[in-house]
């Protein structure tokens, strides 16, 4: 059979430096995880389908398993985690702080800094609640770019509570077409395209001109107190705003105002999260390196409520972004050294010495 | 830090110099052959239209302006907080009066376009099976020469339709000039994105 050198699209392979270099980044992060307390779990590469979250269904690589089940790769870990804290972790007392380090897979048409097949370095604070695990995630988030020698960096901090509650306002159900429309209009910043899916859509007039301002007007997006005039009014999306307020003002006190900054536009993933959402965004990089929020329904939905925030880091964008700020080290290992002995035997025994002296040699026979 | 600008050097060009001339920003002298000019605290791109928004998707750009036509067939995910208010235009189905085809499609409808993207999600809204013949120009002439049923391209004033003997069977999006802005930029350059944006806006 004829062997088809390519790799098919998407897929990725890597070697020598390159594949040192995320080995690097990644033991780097994950000490930073580890330093926070957090614990690893090595989640199942597929599970049942239905098990991944319904955003993802057409990204998913599924598969039929021997019993007949549909089965998928997994595409994202935060599903499987959840799922395993529910179930067979049900006993472990919460809160719960697991991180995990692996790859992922997802059909994705080819764009800027994306694979079908990619590394996720994560954590999820299972039973942690209010600014307390707020602030931990995002203050873990910011060491581990620190601690990867990236200086330049931004987190982008929004709230979900603000535009679901705006939407829900505007008289948009989950199963209207044109809240999706909003969404994805919202997201662009798109005020033109948002005020054509808010037209007709317009139960409460204060809530969607907050909508169309929070698209148009940086003063309302990047601005608690800008924001606050215009959407005050409503409970919900003011209790949201109290509730990025404090962990605004934490960080402020913590000296980390610098580090993040406020977009209340911010509303991937919603029908997910429910409260602060943010991304990573570094100099040099146009895409973020990744991103996480409080998703306090979803262990509810698996039958052990309690409140949970995680974040992740994608590797090889991680990896692109220490590329073009710090740049790599000349060298990262030593050349391997060959070995001076005479005969096979004694190769061994002088291999087996230098290597508990751990250096790096390079077998062969004798010369 | 300054922003680099992608542009184009088509129709939206002459409006793109008024507006920053107008929002006191400097601008690149227009007779220039260079690709890459730096006027001031700016530096322009001048690339493809089709390329703009992928200069700023990737953050080789912080910001560009391109036409809203050009968005729809790129599908780039990039930011688009301004309508600039010029260079109107509308993508239309278009097709000879004499088809018929505006009331009864044919079970597959062959499609001639620039805009390959577009015309395919549109017929997929409606259930039509459609064979999408994509061109780099001068569409208004496939379905007369048997290449093609109909074209879905821009319309400016729909002369060129007519001397082509087509007709407007349907417009698909009515378009215009666009700021576009990268995602990372509008965060990592808040302060001079924000900026460009006032300025421009307050221009129009």
């Amino acid at each position: 059979m004829h062997t088809r050198l390519q790799l098919p699209q998407g897929a990725s392979c890597f070697t020598f430096d390159e594949a040192r270099r995320r080995r690097v980044l990644e033991t780097c992060v994950v000490s930073v995880f580890e330093g926070w307390g957090y614990d690893e779990i090595v989640p199942p590469l597929f599970d049942d389908a239905a098990t991944f979250d319904d955003s993802l269904a057409s990204q998913l690589y599924t598969f039929t398993g021997r019993d007949g089940t549909t089965l998928a790769l997994r595409p994202d870990f935060t599903s499987l985690v959840a799922k395993i804290a529910a179930g067979r972790l049900r006993q472990v007392v919460a809160p719960l702080r697991l991180y995990y380090s692996g790859e992922v897979v997802r059909y994705e048409p080819p764009r800027a800094g994306r694979q079908s097949e990619f590394h996720q370095m994560g954590l999820e604070f299972l039973g942690g609640g209010g600014p307390a695990a707020d602030i931990e995630v995002i203050a873990i988030a910011i060491e581990c770019l620190e601690a990867v020698g990236v200086s330049n960096f931004v987190l982008a901090l929004g709230h979900a509570g603000v535009v679901t509650a705006l939407l829900d306002e505007c008289g948009l159900s989950t199963d209207d077409p044109r809240r999706e429309t909003a969404l994805e209009s919202l997201n662009r910043r798109d005020p033109i395209a948002l005020a054509t899916a808010l037209d007709g859509a317009s139960r409460s007039e204060t809530a969607r001109k907050a909508l169309v301002g929070l698209a148009e007007d940086n003063g309302i997006r990047q601005s608690i107190d800008g924001a606050r005039k215009v959407l005050g009014g409503i409970p919900r999306a003011a209790a949201a705003l109290d509730d990025l307020e404090s962990v605004a003002r934490t960080l402020d006190e913590a000296g980390l105002r610098d580090r993040v900054a406020i977009d209340l536009s911010e509303s991937r993933s919603l029908d997910y999260y429910t409260g602060l959402v943010f991304r990573v965004y570094g100099g040099d990089l146009g895409f973020d390196v990744g991103g996480g929020g409080r998703y306090d329904a979803l262990l509810g939905r698996l039958g052990r409520p309690m409140p949970a925030i995680g974040f992740m880091l994608g590797l090889d964008r991680l990896a692109l972004l220490v590329e073009r700020q710090a740049g790599w080290a000349a060298e990262t290992v030593a050349p391997p050294a060959p070995l001076a002995a005479t005969s096979l035997g004694a190769s061994v025994r002088e291999a087996r010495e230098r290597r508990a002296r751990g250096e790096r040699i390079r077998f062969g026979g004798p010369a | 830090m300054s922003l680099t600008i992608a542009l184009s050097k088509g129709r939206l060009l002459s409006g793109a110099a008024g507006l920053f001339t107008k929002a006191g920003l400097t601008f690149p002298p227009q007779d220039t052959r260079r690709l890459i000019v730096e006027a001031g605290d700016l530096r322009f791109l001048f690339v493809k239209d089709m390329d703009v928004p992928v200069y700023v998707e990737y953050g080789v750009a912080d910001a560009g302006i391109c036409g809203s036509d050009v968005l729809l067939e790129a599908g780039s995910d990039v930011l688009v907080p301004l309508d600039l208010a010029y260079g109107r235009c509308r993508l239309v189905l278009a097709a000879p009066p004499s088809s018929g085809f505006a009331e009864v499609w044919p079970a597959t409808l062959r499609v001639a376009t620039k805009y390959a993207r577009v015309a395919k999600g549109f017929f997929e809204a409606r259930g039509q099976a459609a064979d999408i013949v994509k061109l780099q120009g001068s569409v208004e002439i496939a379905p007369g020469l048997g290449l093609a049923d109909c074209i879905v391209d821009m319309v400016e004033t729909g002369r060129t339709l007519r001397e082509n003997g087509l007709e407007v069977v349907e417009e698909l999006a009515a378009t215009s000039a666009r700021l576009v802005v990268n995602r990372a930029s509008d965060h990592i350059k808040r302060a001079e994105i924000a900026d460009l944006i006032a300025r421009l806006k307050a221009s129009l």
